[in-house]
């Protein structure tokens, strides 16, 4: 462990920014699960793993800059949670949470081991010739595809926060989960509002996994990293808002980043997952809790 | 004869039969054995703290890495044979969980789960990092390694024993405070159970089984290395195998091990897809008898 000087310091805050936007994307879908259609989802991290493999695998056939291929990964991630949430989560919410926490753990366990059966389980990273363009300022410097998915990632939790808050869509996600009895009552589809909650949600996860998938490297197994990341930002930065999640995404990022300067960069997830538990610790019942 | 004794007296006949299983089978049936005497050990375990305490945990894999370590690290350093140190590595794992307790049981239901998760992988990311216990090269048992029927007799007698204390304490009246806590700890509270306590004991006991299962790992293996003692494939093939046997239910693991050990054995040479037909299995079992096989066999008992 070496004291790192300021201009190191100084370059992991921004890096540290940069990528807890992408936290924060990638976690957005976590929240609103948790939040809306009131299940953990334990397959949250599979979500983001099949979009960074859904970019990858769309560069690889087209050759495109992944930039531009991440919308249709994130859309076909989309599509795929909708059936889930409809089809294989709905049926079993009904008694209790046991059976949605223990059908998305079914699910993660086949998405990855589904992906290393068609795809292997090598490590990949997307476009590596990314890293090419780099932008300097003063001892600063920063690769132009961090600022790119730096900007995508604040654009679309905006984007999602003007969704929720200004929408009719987002007003029966509201009225869905402050109480769905009342809000069948009064008209809202609420099944179907929880279907598109969930496919709105895997669709950002897998925006995120995109966007990270150019930053870190990737194998079917890092599902559980995100998951962790995922419940860490949430916890961090408070259930039930947008701007929290991106308050915890950036907040994380830049602890992660601290943390592998000060003490190597095998301690970046380790920093994270400690100020996950002591957080979980320390204010149990703030966790998932909405302000009352 | 009553149901106890007839209980006592299938479980005796079964021990014996499988006792002999080294006599009628070559190593590679042998082997099979072990597998799935560890899992069963194992599923014991976890359903004795998911599903007769109600505290669903996911961080099998990091007691399974301490008990691994625990028995590799102290047979290396006494020059003991390394089966007499598997109480160690049990206790080493549920001390353990006695140390973490004050801190995952502030928390309750679905985050007490999140949290036992990202417990396992920060261990296992520490274990990774540190050099102090070999780092990511792990720790070599310096000890010769056993004759394999051996090994799988040291398995059974694991299994028999983590059966007989599970047998023992869900006929006793502690169990009546497990249950309590698991349908509601309020209320439980409210009756004078001392819901922490029971929560930390049964966390503490199950991690000592886990333990011992990881020791026997490290036995087997005759090395062992953070990825595999601390990874979370433990915590998976665990819940997966409960819950298809049946969480909750005394006969719950065994079900659940014979399923999955023949799963294994049909996909042979194919591990993904074992692993995604396990979870197949998982999704099924959850949305068409919630209560797992053991539940439908007793259904059709019944009716």
């Amino acid at each position: 462990m070496n004291l790192p000087d300021a201009a190191a310091l100084l370059q992991a805050l921004v890096n540290g920014l940069l990528i807890g936007a992408l936290l924060a994307l990638a976690a957005l879908g976590l929240s609103l699960v948790v939040g809306v259609v009131r299940i953990v989802n334990l397959m949250h991290g599979e979500l983001v793993v099949f979009g960074a493999y859904a970019a990858w695998l769309l560069v690889q056939f087209t050759g495109l800059h992944p930039l531009l291929l991440a919308p249709a990964a994130a859309l076909a991630v989309a599509l795929l949670g909708l059936p889930i949430e409809r089809y294989l989560l709905q049926p079993v919410a009904r008694h209790g949470d046991e059976g949605p926490l223990l059908t998305t753990f079914a699910l993660s366990i086949i998405a990855q081991n589904l992906l290393v059966y068609f795809l292997s389980g090598d490590t990949r990273a997307i476009g590596s010739t990314l890293a090419a363009g780099r932008i300097a300022v003063g001892t600063i410097t920063v690769p132009k595809h961090y600022l790119a998915g730096f900007a995508i990632a604040l654009a679309v939790c905006a984007g999602v926060h003007w969704l929720i808050v200004h929408t009719a869509f987002g007003r029966r996600i509201r009225a869905s989960a402050e109480n769905p009895a009342d809000a069948a009552v009064v008209g809202v589809p609420v099944r179907l509002t929880y279907a598109l909650t969930f496919a709105l949600a895997a669709g950002v996860a897998g925006l995120g996994g995109a966007l990270l998938g150019m930053v870190f490297a990737f194998t079917p197994g890092s599902g559980v990293e995100f998951l962790l990341t995922g419940f860490t930002v949430v916890v961090l930065g408070g259930l039930g808002s947008v701007k929290g999640t991106l308050a915890g995404g950036l907040a994380l990022g830049v602890l992660e980043s601290f943390g592998a300067v000060v003490f190597g960069d095998g301690y970046r997830l380790l920093v994270g997952l400690v100020a996950f538990l002591v957080f979980l610790t320390l204010r149990p019942q703030g966790l998932f809790g909405r302000a009352a | 004869m009553s149901a106890r004794t007839r209980e006592l007296g299938c479980g005796i006949a079964g021990l014996l039969l499988l006792a002999a299983l080294p006599y009628l089978f070559d190593v590679y049936w042998q082997q099979l054995g072990f597998r799935a005497l560890q899992l069963l050990t194992l599923a014991l375990a976890w359903n004795l703290l998911a599903g007769y305490c109600g505290q669903v945990s996911l961080g099998t894999g990091a007691f399974v890495g301490l008990g691994a370590y625990a028995l590799a690290l102290s047979a290396n350093r006494w020059s003991l044979p390394p089966a007499l140190l598997l109480p160690l590595a049990g206790a080493v794992a549920a001390a353990g969980a006695a140390l973490l307790s004050p801190g995952v049981f502030r928390t309750r239901g679905l985050y007490f789960t999140v949290g036992t998760l990202a417990l396992a992988e920060a261990i296992r990311l520490l274990m990774v990092n540190l050099p102090t216990f070999g780092g990511t090269r792990g720790v070599v048992l310096q000890s010769a390694a056993l004759p394999f029927y051996l090994m799988y007799w040291l398995a059974l007698l694991v299994a028999a024993v983590a059966a007989l204390v599970c047998w023992l304490l869900l006929r006793s009246p502690a169990s009546l405070a497990l249950r309590a806590v698991r349908d509601d700890e309020l209320v439980a509270a409210e009756m004078g159970v001392r819901v922490f306590r029971v929560k930390t004991a049964c966390f503490m006991l199950s991690a000592f089984l886990a333990g011992v299962a990881g020791g026997l790992q490290a036995i087997k293996l005759g090395v062992i290395e953070p990825y595999g003692a601390f990874g979370l494939s433990w915590t998976i093939d665990t819940v997966a195998v409960v819950v298809i046997g049946g969480l909750g239910s005394g006969l719950g693991p065994l079900f659940g091990t014979l399923v999955y050990v023949a799963l294994a054995e049909l996909l042979r040479g194919q591990p993904e897809l074992h692993g995604a037909f396990t979870g197949l299995c998982l999704l099924l079992v959850v949305r068409l008898a919630p209560r797992g096989l053991a539940s439908l066999l007793r259904g059709r008992r019944r009716g």
